[in-house]
């Protein structure tokens, strides 16, 4: 979050009204609004047929006939996957890619914006294309798209064509892990999960070998052991190893590069995340059946959330850990172990300060939006609010919110509302 | 030989009741220490409110829909259950013998009533017996073993009534009618008999999974 | 025909006429010690003291017969009774110590998926509660592990575990369909739109693979009672769309506890507040009870509103009003995973009479319906067994017939194939819709305004 800092932290208030678009338009979808909060963009419908998008009031230069999946870019730009003639491209606030597909799915940002991809689909083949460069090789399907930091892509493509219902084929394995469009040598019947480390070179994926055998692969190299089920694998920061959750006598356990790791047999353990700055393990975790909780470093956390936990992060430090979960029918957050006492219908995405001291996140209760800031639930309520951002040094919060049809990019004082 | 029929006229009755009753607490322990290993799941689904609700509709009778498809099998069934516990109970000659061990005495069923509830359990497992031969659906689930487990319950009540007329053999019968009471009595915990505390269990579980879960009755 | 088999009281049948090719292939792959080890590890380590309980209490007593449709259609026969089917196969597995032949697994693989609907009535029968399903789902885990799983159903076991959707339905095709059912619903309502992947939407509507396939008009009749209702929806473009779950039918835990998380996550990746599902049975029993558990959700982590449900919702609380009643007499098959499953057949009635004039009832009904035959995973195994499977449901025919309704309603995917084969095999005559079809076509088309 370093861009932070070229935000403008010192405007209080600034305004964009958004009603009138519904006048201007046929109908206006839902409201995305850029990082640095000064530009909110939705997709309009101009006339029957006819699409674009208008930001802050000012419709992109180009129409077309379809156009969906609006994404706000790093820099303040937003991209989209427009169609015209039947054709589909990418369109960054109205500059278009220059390559033109049969079907474009799946837009995926980098996280410095360096880096766009999506799915594509030519002529019935499938591969995918990072900053309008199409793969080289096409292939007769494709799942698990991901982009790396780097701006690497891989995917599960399918290298064999099967007819219909052939499970003999499918048994031989027909899905490969492709690379920036190669396809890495061995084929698997099911791959999922594909992960990158940070240099975006090496990756690791789940498996599945024959009808019940599952293991860990990485860089086309399977892990010895063989396992009842697997889930997503992670590269350790600053290191090659992968660890993975893996089933084996009906329990989960981590592995790490094939050997066990962590101590405990859980019921249930997935979505681990790993802290750079400090090396740190967390991951959702089940010990009790139906209670769930999140384990950090083999440790269970002293907290239990009875239906769901969706997400867990960590600040930039390493030193706050934030799970998104579900409680008794409420959705709330969980800091450091310990639960909010707000409980709302949806919880959006928090933000956290690099140092972990501060914790936004954006609720929804009975159709209103709320900023919640550690655990302060602030009164106001909105139509609309999109993710908040903490400024560099803590003192400031940059709330996006719609109200009465008026956009507001707000900055509060963290003082005043703790 | 002597002290061996004294020692299954005396002790051995006693030891069986033991066994009976140990035996089926040890099942229970067993059953639920296996289900706090393998399958603690099923507590996040059993409630006592739907455990008991199911339990209680199938004693009803003619509640459960079942009951009613079936209901000369089910009458019999149940006449036969209640009688199973209601005649050795509140027998006479039963009650004499445990006031002479322990000094405790209830209320006795008249000596010819209880002839007669005799003979009807006999006919129950009569009925049970032709049913498993005559019945498709059940003669393809039969085996021997089934027979057994019939004859097993049928001798203690055949051997008593014998040897309360004495017709013949008095003092055999009364041993023969002692010692198939002690192998039916050891026999209930370990063997499909055990259904006695087990179906509870089992009727409980399905109750709550209908219940609980899918908001639906399993009656 | 397996009827045509006739068994001899005690000795399980031995012959059983050839099945389809993938479990010939799968037979033919096996040895004794697989076999042995396979069926030993299933009953030994995968099972706990609710398996005994149900194998060492079960008296035999032949009371669960009456409870299912396999064994009333057959005349009686004794073979298709609920405890026959685990005589043949169970029994037989745990007396043999696992030690089981070639012909044996033939005849138990038929047995477990193609002549039982899992669909639980004969628990309400059996009066010890013994779950017969249970078992018969324990027969076919051990059949997936040997892989002598029927080819149809395996191949949409395939399909699920590498495209998170059941009929092979690309990633592109699915999003081009929906765009496409967009396009032509705006000739009825001008902004209708079916809003993909929206952040925050109080409803994530999902569906199962089949219509997206081949019924196309289902998604539009959904998105038009959404615009009309004026809800606050989304559709993901992503996998994890398809509720639907074959692997649960085929003892695939595992992949079925894949499919149920990324359904799941899904739903949490949209933020939404609850799921709603289109018209089916099975899909409501994988993400309600089924999936779920195997994953670790003790209950779903998101309300999961069945349509029958939803539509209950809407009608009540007047987001959908009926411009006029369907004339024509109905009657209803209550789908044994939505009233069963989760006792929405009340509410199926209310429904019912909402929308419709004349409503016949079929008996028995609510949570003593039949199955329609083809739930469970049955018609899932295709062709090869489709005409024993209109001989194994004559009672579903005879109930219907019985009710002389011209439609018959069945909010239940699989039972709605299912009871158009009958239908057509027992020339009955009548037209066979989902609750959906009727609402489309007698709701006010327009859009709904709080206080209006
Ligand atoms: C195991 C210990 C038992 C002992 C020591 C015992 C003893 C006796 C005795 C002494 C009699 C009377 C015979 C006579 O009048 O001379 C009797 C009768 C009888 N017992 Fe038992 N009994 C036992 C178990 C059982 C059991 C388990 C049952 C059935 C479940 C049973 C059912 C009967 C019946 C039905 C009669 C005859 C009643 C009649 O026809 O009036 N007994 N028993
Ligand atoms: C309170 C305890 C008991 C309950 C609730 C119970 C219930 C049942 C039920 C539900 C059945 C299945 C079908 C039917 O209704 O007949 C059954 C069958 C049977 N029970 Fe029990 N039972 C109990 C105790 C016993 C005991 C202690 C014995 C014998 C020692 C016994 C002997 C039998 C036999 C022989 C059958 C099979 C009948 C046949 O052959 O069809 N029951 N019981
Ligand atoms: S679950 Fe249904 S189909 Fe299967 S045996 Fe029981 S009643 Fe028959
Ligand atoms: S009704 Fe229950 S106890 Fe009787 S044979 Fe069927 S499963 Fe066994
Ligand atoms: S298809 Fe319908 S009737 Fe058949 S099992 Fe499924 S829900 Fe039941």
């Amino acid at each position: 979050m370093e861009e932070n800092k070229s935000f403008d932290w010192s405007t209080d208030l600034k305004e964009v009204p958004v009603r009138e678009w519904e006048d201007r338009f046929v109908w206006v979808e839902e409201s995305h609004v850029s990082p640095d909060g000064e530009t909110i963009a939705s997709i309009v419908n101009v006339e029957e047929g006819v699409f674009t998008v208008c930001e802050n009031g000012e419709t992109w230069d180009n129409e077309y006939d379809k156009a969906w999946s609006l994404r706000p870019l790093p820099d303040g730009k937003f991209a989209a996957c427009v169609s015209s003639d039947e054709e589909w491209t990418l369109s960054i606030s109205g500059d278009e890619w220059e390559n033109w597909f049969d079907f474009i799915w799946d837009l995926q940002v980098n996280q410095d914006g360096s880096s766009l991809s999506l799915a594509i689909q030519k002529d019935m083949e499938y591969g995918m294309a990072v900053n309008d460069e199409p793969w080289g090789q096409m292939y007769g399907n494709i799942n698990e798209m991901v982009l790396s930091d780097t701006g690497s892509v891989a995917a599960v493509v399918q290298v064999s064509p099967m007819a219909q219902a052939d499970i003999e084929v499918f048994k031989q394995g027909i899905f490969s892990c492709a690379v920036n469009g190669k396809a890495i040598e061995k084929n698997f019947l099911n791959i999922w999960d594909i992960s990158f480390d940070s240099s975006g070179k090496n990756v690791a994926y789940g498996v599945r070998l024959d009808r019940t055998d599952y293991t860990i692969v990485v860089n086309d190299i399977a892990w010895d052991k063989k396992f009842q089920s697997v889930w997503k694998p992670v590269f350790l920061s600053g290191e090659d190893s992968v660890v993975a959750p893996v089933k084996e006598g009906g329990k989960w356990a981590l592995y790490k590069d094939g050997q066990p790791f962590w101590k405990t047999q859980y019921n249930q353990i997935w979505k681990m995340v790993v802290s750079e700055k400090t090396g740190n393990i967390a991951a959702i975790a089940s010990n009790k059946f139906g209670k769930w909780t999140i384990a950090q470093n083999d440790q269970p956390w002293n907290m239990t959330a009875d239906q769901m936990i969706s997400d867990l992060f960590y600040s930039k430090d390493g030193s706050t850990l934030v799970a998104v979960l579900k409680d008794k029918g409420f959705w709330t957050l969980a800091v450091n172990q310990k639960k909010w006492d707000l409980s709302a219908d949806k919880v959006f995405t928090p933000c956290i300060s690099s140092d972990g001291k501060v914790v936004c996140v954006v609720i929804e209760r009975q159709g209103q939006y709320f900023l919640a800031v550690n655990n302060i639930v602030i009164p106001n309520g909105y139509d609309f609010m999109a993710t908040p951002v903490i400024s560099p040094d803590n003192t400031k919060i940059l709330q996006k919110a719609v109200k009465d049809g008026v956009y507001q990019r707000l900055i509060m004082s963290t003082d005043k509302i703790l | 030989m002597n002290a061996f029929i004294d020692f299954i006229m005396g002790p051995m009755v006693w030891i069986a009741f033991l066994i009976f009753i140990l035996g089926l607490i040890l099942k229970i322990v067993l059953i639920i220490k296996d289900v706090n290993a393998r399958e603690s799941y099923i507590y996040s689904y059993m409630t006592l409110k739907h455990s008991l609700r199911s339990i209680f509709a199938w004693l009803i009778p003619f509640f459960p829909q079942s009951t009613r498809q079936s209901p000369v099998f089910y009458s019999i069934s149940y006449i036969f259950h209640l009688l199973l516990f209601i005649v050795p109970i509140f027998l006479t000659s039963h009650i004499v013998l445990v006031n002479e061990a322990f000094q405790v005495s209830w209320i006795a069923l008249d000596d010819g009533l209880a002839d007669i509830l005799t003979v009807m359990v006999v006919l129950a497992l009569v009925f049970f017996t032709i049913r498993r031969v005559m019945v498709p659906e059940v003669k393809y689930l039969t085996s021997t073993k089934d027979y057994i487990l019939i004859l097993i319950v049928a001798l203690p009540f055949i051997t008593g009534f014998l040897a309360y007329h004495q017709f013949f053999l008095y003092r055999p019968m009364v041993i023969a009618h002692v010692i198939s009471g002690e192998i039916m009595l050891i026999l209930i915990p370990f063997s499909r008999f055990s259904h006695m505390i087990v179906a509870p269990l089992t009727r409980a579980y399905m109750g709550s999974e209908f219940g609980n879960v899918r908001h639906a009755k399993d009656w | 025909m397996p009827n045509e088999i006739k068994t001899k009281d005690d000795s399980p049948v031995v012959k059983e006429r050839k099945t389809d090719e993938a479990v010939e292939a799968g037979l033919a792959r096996l040895t004794p010690e697989r076999i042995k080890n396979t069926i030993n590890q299933v009953l030994q380590k995968e099972t706990g003291p609710r398996f005994k309980a149900y194998v060492e209490t079960c008296m035999h007593c032949g009371l669960c017969a009456e409870a299912c449709l396999y064994f009333l259609s057959n005349d009686r026969d004794p073979a298709f009774s609920p405890a026959g089917k685990v005589k043949q196969t169970i029994w037989e597995m745990l007396e043999k110590k696992g030690e089981v032949s070639i012909d044996f697994l033939r005849r138990a693989v038929h047995i477990a998926q193609t002549q039982c609907n899992v669909c639980k009535r004969c628990s309400m029968y059996c009066p010890f509660g013994i779950d017969i399903a249970y078992l018969m789902l324990l027969v076919r885990r051990i059949c997936h592990k040997l892989e002598i799983t029927p080819l149809y159903i395996q191949d949409t076991v395939n399909s699920h575990s590498a495209t998170m959707n059941q009929m092979w339905v690309k990633e592109d095709e699915w999003i081009d369909t929906l765009q496409w059912q967009e396009e032509d619903a705006r000739e009825e309502f001008e902004n209708l739109r079916i809003p993909l992947d929206k952040e925050g939407a109080d409803v994530m509507y999902s569906v199962i693979a089949p219509e997206p396939k081949f019924q196309a008009g289902l998604l539009y009749q959904a998105a038009t009672i959404m615009h009309a209702a004026g809800i606050n929806w989304t559709m993901p473009s992503s996998p994890g769309w398809d509720n639907s779950n074959m692997a649960m039918f085929t003892g695939d835990n595992e992949i079925s506890g894949r499919i149920a998380r990324t359904f799941y996550e899904t739903a949490a990746r949209l933020k939404v507040k609850r799921i709603v599902m289109g018209e089916c049975g099975h899909a409501f029993r994988s993400t309600y009870d089924v999936g779920n558990r195997w994953i670790g959700w003790a209950m779903p982590p998101f309300e999961v509103v069945h349509a029958l449900e939803f539509y209950h919702e809407l009608l009540t609380s007047g987001r959908i009003k009926i411009a006029q009643k369907f004339k024509k007499t109905v009657t209803l098959h209550d789908p044994c995973n939505v009233s069963r499953g989760r006792g929405l057949h009340d509410m199926a009635r209310e429904v019912t009479n909402m929308l419709c004039e004349s409503f016949i009832e079929m008996t028995p009904n609510r949570e003593h319906n039949f199955c329609c035959g083809a739930g469970g995973g049955v018609i899932n195994c295709g062709p090869p067994y489709k005409g024993e499977r209109m001989v194994n449901n004559r009672v579903k025919a005879e109930q219907l017939k019985a009710t002389g309704a011209e439609v018959l309603i069945a909010p239940c995917h699989n039972c709605h194939s299912g009871l158009e084969d009958i239908v057509h095999h027992y020339d009955l005559n009548m037209e066979v819709k989902f609750l959906g079809d009727i609402i489309y076509e007698t709701m006010e088309k327009k859009i709904y305004k709080p206080g209006e």
